[in-house]
């Protein structure tokens, strides 16, 4: 196996989990809140999920399934104090609550020897050997395997989400969240519902990045990654669910792994997501984009002309 | 109880600091109404650019600060060209916000002034790429000790020293005349007054003939230099810059100036010592961790806090 192959295999996961991370932004966006919180929540799963598989032996899917309930019940709990913040103010509410769970990842030793040495996190040194993946014998390829296929799952119902009126609710929410309340939808019932989906997403993607780094401490789970987050999905676009997708794959993809701009990389995806923002500011793929889309898919094949009434 | 006073005159100090950094945070939010989330990238490449003239050209500390300053202004104007400088009157509903409700633009510059932030940030870092980079040091040698007499005679306890570095004096000196004289020029001069009245109402002030867009690229502009000096003071007491001190920046500057009220020039002096204060006990308390986790704690309380219910769209 190529070190290019390994390196492929990699970045594809990579781009799975940032992905992941990216839809929970993109989900409380929808609803029209920018939150710079969303690392909290990608660490908190990846502590959670990794502390079941590696110090009690929990088989993946439910230390994962794990993870994301204490993501979704953290991020639940966080909307709760912050319903009624501005957006401005909920952003920088999200940001400190970042720091807050990062600070108390730090603070956290929780570890039990086993006969390779103590297994568990140790406070600002990180928690290693989440060796699940390695004990069971998974390779890298199938839990890329595992990993798309998740995201492919996540993408789907999302995709049907928005296609029922609940997604229409979301939308409507993010718009104009006083006329929302007066159509008869309760904004703060959306508003939690989302903040609980878009942090057990974010728990997602944090316990599949544990399982498959095997390694993880605070300082990854930073204000940069839910920044970038954010930036994901507002460069991809907020049109659809795979706007979010796209952003990752541009910058990861394109900008990281053709290593054209060694050292650029930062510069050139700033500038790109603020003159995004400046000219385009849902993004690529908005609501616009969709819909013509949306409409030139359905013209192909090109409808029949209707037969003339031939007169009896 | 002699080191609960030094444990308190450390977090004054510490707090006057803050207060120094969410100066130019503060200004521009009373302006514009917008969070500029470079500014703390601002600084620091503004301070890149100083070690780099420094390191390289050995250039003295007057020429240093000179440059960071400047820099600081220009780089303040990129980013308000980008990031805020959008003609806002045109619509109360602009076409395709992100977020199209009574804030939607507020938002939009956030984002893109966070995007900017990663930029500036990778700027300095290609300019300088060492962790550790030098910067011309101000920084007195040995401190003060201060005799304290007066609580032994008065509460019976026993007297002591209480040491004060008088560098970090000098900077909380020049915090408080700084800010003290910023307030009153808002309220005193023309150019604050036309500051305010943009501040106040944009279209009434264009109506008025006032050149908005231009006053708006100028203060924020005066801002960013305004943390290009706070940058040269924290520096210069430290002799060196390391690529975490844009968030420093702009996390400390943020804190102070959400706790005095967003926008308000005094009132970032007091959320610049309370917070300076609470660090202070947290970290004797409760150690270093602690004290990070103080800064954030405090942030979200006084965000959520119940009290805030009326005034919350008012800040």
């Amino acid at each position: 196996m190529s070190a290019s192959w390994v390196h492929a295999v990699g970045l594809a996961s990579d781009m799975a989990i940032m992905s992941l991370l990216a839809l929970s932004a993109y989900l409380l966006l929808l609803v029209g809140r920018v939150s710079f919180g969303q690392q909290a929540f990608f660490g908190l799963g990846a502590y959670a999920s990794g502390v079941m598989s590696a110090l009690f032996a929990w088989p993946l899917a439910a230390a994962l399934a794990l993870g994301v309930v204490v993501g979704a019940l953290c991020s639940w709990a966080l909307a709760l104090p912050t319903m009624r913040l501005s957006g401005l103010h909920y952003a920088v509410a999200t940001l400190a609550f970042g720091e807050m769970a990062r600070i108390a990842l730090s603070a956290l030793h929780w570890q039990r020897p086993t006969e390779d040495g103590p297994v568990g996190p140790a406070g600002i040194e990180g928690f290693r050997d989440i060796r699940w993946l390695l004990e069971n014998d998974v390779s890298a390829e199938a839990y890329l395997l595992l990993t798309l296929g998740l995201l492919a799952a996540v993408l789907g119902l999302l995709m049907a989400a928005e296609r029922t009126r609940l997604g229409t609710a979301w939308r409507m929410t993010g718009q104009d969240d006083v006329l929302t309340a007066a159509q008869g939808v309760s904004v703060a019932r959306m508003r939690l519902l989302v903040a609980a989906l878009a942090g057990g997403l974010a728990a997602l993607g944090g316990g599949l990045y544990a399982h498959r780094t095997t390694y993880i401490e605070p300082a990854l789970f930073d204000p940069m990654l839910g920044v970038h987050a954010v930036g994901y999905a507002l460069l991809g676009g907020l049109g659809t669910a795979l706007g979010p997708f796209l952003g990752v794959v541009i910058d990861l993809g394109l900008l990281d792994a053709a290593r054209l701009f060694p050292g650029w990389r930062m510069v050139i995806f700033g500038g790109l997501v603020a003159l995004f923002l400046r000219w385009r500011p849902r993004g690529l793929l908005d609501e616009v984009l969709v819909h013509r889309l949306g409409q030139w898919l359905r013209r192909q094949p090109p409808a029949q002309p209707p037969n003339p009434p031939t007169a009896p | 109880m002699l080191d609960v006073v030094q444990l308190l005159l450390d977090g004054l100090l510490d707090g006057a600091g803050y207060a120094l950094v969410g100066l130019g945070l503060s200004l521009t939010f009373g302006g514009l109404k917008r969070l500029n989330l470079a500014y703390g990238a601002t600084a620091m490449l503004a301070a890149y650019v100083g070690a780099w003239l420094h390191i390289r050209h050995q250039a003295p500390a007057w020429l240093v600060a000179l440059t960071v300053v400047a820099s600081a202004a220009l780089i303040g104007l990129y980013v308000e060209r980008l990031c805020f400088g959008l003609p806002r009157d045109e619509s109360t509903q602009p076409r395709g916000a992100p977020i199209a409700g009574a804030d939607g633009r507020e938002v939009v510059a956030l984002a893109s002034s966070f995007a900017i932030w990663m930029q500036l940030e990778q700027l300095a870092v290609n300019l300088l790429p060492r962790h550790l980079n030098a910067f011309p040091s101000l920084a007195a040698e040995g401190q003060w000790m201060v005799a304290m007499d007066v609580f032994g005679s008065v509460s019976g306890v026993a007297g002591g020293e209480l040491m004060l570095r008088p560098d970090r004096l000098a900077l909380a000196v020049m915090t408080v005349l700084l800010t003290l004289g910023l307030a009153r020029w808002l309220e005193r001069s023309r150019a604050g007054l036309a500051w305010r009245a943009v501040a106040d109402h944009r279209v009434a002030a264009h109506l008025v003939g006032m050149p908005v867009s231009r006053l708006q690229a100028l203060g924020f502009a005066a801002a960013c230099a305004l943390s290009g000096v706070a940058a040269f003071a924290m520096l210069s007491l430290d002799a060196q810059v390391t690529p975490m001190f844009g968030m420093w920046v702009l996390l400390k500057g943020l804190v102070a100036a959400i706790l005095g009220g967003l926008g308000s020039v005094r009132g970032v002096l007091w959320g610049g010592l309370l917070l300076g204060v609470v660090e202070s006990l947290a970290q004797s308390w409760l150690g270093a961790l602690a004290r990070e986790f103080a800064t954030y704690a405090l942030l979200f309380i006084v965000l959520v806090a119940p009290w805030r219910a009326s005034g919350r769209s008012a800040l």
